[in-house]
């Protein structure tokens, strides 16, 4: 328990910034047993990785000279986890002043030096689609990076990954839990009805924006038409070339949207939550949108009464593509134990629940093609587990993000007496002396206040 | 009637015969010139003549008319510039508009009476109006800058703080009549700072660069709009008049320099991408962690405004409480460092006092860069002559040459050492002559700050300890509370509670003109600093609360 709260204090305050990342240069990861979360699982067997690539997998390949080897035996690799819902590394999550906000744009909120993206690797996370929250029918451009901790932030977004924007229904957007203080004004809709009229009216005047410059580009009309930062999105929705992540818990309004989708032609690509999506699973395999959900967390507010915990199964069943999120910057630091849940309820396999936290959600995030899997040609994100990684004592030993180690529990150990070292250092200065005595309380640690991002639903406008 | 016209006819002639010395000369012999442009001078003559430097060297010839000052053991500066103030900003201050999270009914009462002061009819709410001229906003007036001159400064960048787009600045000089005669140019920049506006859109972040582009997108299409209109308007709605994107157009040509408030890496990021998507002719304000971007800053030919205004700690210890993180540790410890680190990598920039410091910590500072790998050339170069590069006035101001506008600055002893005083100090020709101060320069007047002067002479003025009753008038919200204060020598401490909690006051000391404190309070989860400057006249105290929102009145009640 000391240790964990020492580890838990260096992570907390350390920051450390391990920026021995690398992308190139070979590098052998020997003996491990790997679960490829494509193709089964291979006992004592070799991976390749050259220029930041799986380049090949197979047994006892013998290292070139000056290849960097990783003793791997008796240790598991999986491919790096994926979250599909995080509001990890953002300025600002929410712009609950409007309905539709689909103008912001997450990209523009990344904080490169937020510490829960250490954590996240330290828990094997190497990807995360980061959404805007679930204040609005209509919320933010989305941004799908790697956490490349140390690298600067125009390293993060993963090139040639499909746009995204986030949906929400339901509680938070009707604004259930926010009481308008004096002076405000209750913002419309306050209804699941009155959300469903303002998407399909957003919608309308996508359309029409998007006749306008059809008609401009046409010659029909002189003046160019303004660039919409608001309805320039959904016109990408409508044309099938930005997917949608729709927050909502209940059966019923997920199944609305998925008919709102059909009504004006698009696909919805993920039902985000979806706590009850178990009801409506065929529905949802015949649209063709897949799911992302937590394991755990029924009951926990009225519209995530009816959750179970087979959910995962039944919609595994029915043929639907799963992933377990976290939408938090804690739990976003086990999500291998979320997936190891599935197997108990249900019975899922052991591929099918790991694809649950790799392949799935990078399949729903469109970053399928390079990474999710242990495959060759694709991109070495990869963790390396001291045991199995479902099992409650396992914890990564080393991420990887295309070949680059990103998290070394080793080198992070080594590094905490320099770090503790540097901290001594620093209070000695002059600078970071407290002045005084007496005076105000401390105020609370930005970091504490984050900590209220953990609540899934929280809906005001940090 | 008839007197009252016969007074007024006095007071303008008085303020005619005031004029800046018309017809007087003035000459500094002997007398080590820095002249930042070219090499310095150790021993010549500066002559000063209507309102310019009339003749600078070793052997300029002493007019026969001219008031001659020996210069022996003096150096004369281009007069300092603060390159980013909200100086002579006279009007009620505007209603705060904290950058915090919004929502709230003090929010929304805050953005009402912001549109109640502000009355206007742009298409844009308050804070997205570009259009706005803070020079609008300037009074003229002496006694206000007499702290800035006395410590050395006759020039400085003004510009309202409030908003997402903070109105365009001026630059003005530290003394006159009036602000026409003030003003050495307006427009200089544009200024936008990443803020929000409480309780309407954007009321975050996220909103605040989507409104930004939107606006940016709507002024190039109406530009492109006006040009077809002018070509040929039959068959063609006339393009909207709309004076707040008409503002941004000479943003988008790179007619006029847009300068982006960001301080800490994340904000300096996000200015540079949004000054590379809009084409923007960029200056960074803060940049107190503008190291890790020099490549950048360089690529796209960006200058930084360098804040002063050094992070310190200001809470007390708790044993209880949480320790600091390394970043904020770290980013203490660096920030003496930018200023080198920014010159060797060939960055343009110049010092600005970053708003809520104390005047004496903008030498102070400079002086720390110093110690940090800054040269001291590059240094005097930093609060005069990059600064008059930067706002595009160089060929009249920033350096001690023939022709240029006389502002100089004169000090005794070694202005980067512990004893130096301003002597004299020169706005468009007018000379000022600081007071001695009642306790060295350039001291660090921080935490013990009194606690340097033990050995100072000057006679320790009266009391002004004691227990105030004090009321802040901020608009829509007067606040009324209790001052505390505790005076050692010439040193205060104490605390002010007001309705925002209690705040313990920094850098309190007694001034020749009265005193000053400062600290900070909690407002709408942002901490905000601030700055009192006040008189005290037997039990009344009476002054101003400067901060990042505005200059507003207190007042206060010695209690018995």
């Amino acid at each position: 328990m000391r240790r964990m709260i020492a580890t838990f204090l260096i992570l907390t305050f350390g920051c450390v910034s391990l920026s021995f990342a690398q992308t190139s240069g070979d590098v052998f990861i020997k003996n491990a047993t790997i679960m490829t979360a494509a193709r089964g699982t291979l006992e004592a067997t070799d991976i390749h990785i050259r220029n930041g690539k799986i380049f090949r997998i197979a047994k006892a390949i013998p290292p070139g000279a000056g290849a960097k080897v990783i003793d791997a035996a008796g240790k598991y690799v999986t491919p790096g986890i994926i979250d599909a819902h995080s509001h990890s590394m953002l300025s600002a999550i929410n712009e609950g002043s409007l309905s539709v906000t689909s103008m912001t744009r997450i990209r523009d909120m990344l904080e490169p030096d937020d510490v829960a993206i250490y954590r996240a690797l330290a828990g094997g996370v190497t990807s995360a689609l980061l959404l805007h929250g679930s204040a609005n029918p209509i919320g933010g451009q989305s941004t799908t990076v790697k956490f490349k901790w140390g690298k600067p932030v125009e390293e993060y977004p993963i090139d040639g990954a499909p746009a995204g924007i986030k949906f929400a229904l339901g509680e938070n957007v009707k604004r259930s839990s926010f009481t308008p203080q004096g002076g405000q004004v209750a913002r419309y809709p306050r209804t699941r009805m009155g959300t469903m009229e303002t998407i399909r009216d957003a919608f309308r005047r996508a359309r029409d924006y998007q006749q306008a410059w059809a008609d401009f580009r046409a010659k029909k009309t002189k003046v160019p038409p303004r660039v919409d930062e608001e309805l320039q999105p959904l016109v990408e929705i409508l044309e099938g070339k930005r997917i949608v992540h729709c927050h909502g818990y209940r059966s019923d309004e997920h199944l609305n949207i998925l008919r709102l989708a059909e009504e004006f032609g698009f696909k919805v690509g993920t039902l985000q939550h979806g706590l009850e999506a178990y009801k409506i699973a065929p529905e949802i395999a015949k649209h063709g949108a897949g799911v992302s959900i937590f394991t755990d967390s029924w009951s926990y507010k009225l519209e995530a009464y009816d959750a179970i915990p087979y959910n995962a199964y039944i919609l595994w069943k029915n043929g639907v593509n799963v992933s377990i999120n976290s939408d938090s910057n804690e739990r976003m630091r086990r999500l291998n134990l979320d997936a190891a849940k599935v197997m108990k309820y249900g019975g899922v396999p052991e591929e099918d629940a790991l694809k649950m936290i790799t392949l799935n959600p990078a399949k729903q995030l469109g970053i399928d093609k390079r990474t999710g899997s242990v495959e060759q040609g694709k991109d070495a994100d990869l963790v390396i587990w001291n045991t199995h990684p479902f099992s409650s004592f396992s914890r990564p030993e080393i991420t990887m993000i295309e070949g680059g180690v990103y998290f070394d529990r080793a080198a992070d150990i080594q590094k905490r007496s320099l770090l503790a070292k540097e901290r001594e250092d620093l209070e000695k200065l002059e600078v970071n002396r407290a002045p005084g005595s007496g005076g105000t309380p401390p105020r609370v640690p930005t970091d504490r206040i984050r900590g209220d991002l953990d609540d899934a639903d929280r809906i005001d406008n940090r | 009637m008839k007197s009252r016209l016969f007074l007024f006819a006095f007071a303008a002639i008085g303020s005619v015969l005031a004029l800046p010395g018309f017809g007087q000369s003035y000459a500094i012999t002997n007398a080590r010139i820095v002249t930042v442009s070219g090499n310095t001078i150790e021993k010549g003559t500066v002559v000063v003549r209507n309102g310019l430097i009339e003749a600078v060297g070793a052997d300029a010839k002493t007019p026969a008319d001219a008031q001659v000052f020996d210069g022996t053991g003096l150096t004369v500066y281009p007069g300092f510039i603060d390159a980013l103030t909200n100086l002579g900003i006279q009007t009620a201050a505007r209603p705060a508009t904290p950058a915090g999270p919004g929502g709230g009914g003090q929010a929304a009462a805050a953005a009402a009476a912001a549109a109640a002061a502000n009355p206007s009819n742009s298409n844009y709410p308050t804070g997205l109006r570009p259009e706005e001229m803070t020079l609008e906003d300037v009074r003229a007036g002496d006694n206000q800058f007499e702290a800035n001159r006395n410590a050395g400064f006759t020039t400085a960048l003004t510009v309202g703080r409030t908003g997402i787009f903070n109105g365009h600045s001026a630059l003005i000089n530290l003394a006159g009549d009036s602000v026409s005669g003030m003003t050495v140019k307006n427009p200089v920049a544009l200024h936008i700072s990443f803020a929000t506006i409480p309780g309407q859109y954007p009321g975050s972040l996220l909103g605040t660069f989507s409104a930004l582009r939107q606006m940016f997108n709507d002024a190039k299409r109406l530009q492109e709009m006006q040009k077809m209109y002018a070509a040929n308007p039959k068959g063609m709605r006339r393009p909207p008049e709309d004076k707040s994107l008409e503002a941004l157009i000479p943003a988008l040509n790179r007619q006029i320099p847009v300068v982006l408030t960001a301080n800490r890496a994340n904000e300096i990021v996000r200015a540079l991408d949004l000054a590379k998507e809009y084409n923007l002719k960029a200056i960074i304000a803060g940049g107190q962690e503008a190291t890790a971007f020099v490549g950048r800053l360089k690529a796209q030919d960006t200058a930084v405004l360098l804040s002063l205004n050094f992070p310190k700690r200001t809470t007390a210890a708790a044993p209880d409480a949480d320790p600091e993180t390394m970043e904020t540790l770290r980013f203490r410890a660096e920030t003496p460092k930018t200023a080198g680190k920014l010159a060797a990598a060939g960055v343009k920039f110049a010092f600005q006092g970053g708003g809520a410091t104390a005047v004496n910590d903008f030498l102070a500072n400079a002086v720390k860069s110093t110690e940090n790998g800054l040269s001291k050339d590059a240094a005097v170069r930093a609060m005069t002559l990059s600064a008059a590069e930067i706002f595009g006035v160089n060929d009249r101001l920033g350096s001690v040459e023939t022709g240029k506008i006389a502002n100089l600055t004169v000090v005794k002893g070694d202005l980067f050492g512990n004893q130096k005083t301003v002597t004299h100090v020169f706005v468009d020709g007018v000379l000022f002559e600081p007071k001695p101060p009642s306790q060295p320069q350039g001291g660090r007047g921080l935490r013990g700050g009194g606690m340097g002067s033990g050995g100072d002479a000057t006679a320790i003025p009266g009391s002004v300890a004691g227990s105030y009753s004090i009321s802040i008038q901020a608009p829509g919200q007067p606040l009324t509370g209790t001052l505390t204060l505790t005076q050692q020598g010439t040193a205060l401490s104490g605390t002010m509670t007001t309705e925002l909690g209690a705040s313990t006051i920094t850098d309190g000391r007694i001034t020749p003109s009265g005193i000053s404190f400062g600290g900070t309070v909690m407002f709408g989860g942002q901490s905000i600093a601030y700055t009192v400057i006040a008189t005290v006249t037997g039990n009344q105290l009476s002054g101003t609360i400067n901060s990042p929102q505005g200059s507003i009145p207190i007042t206060g009640t010695r209690n018995p």
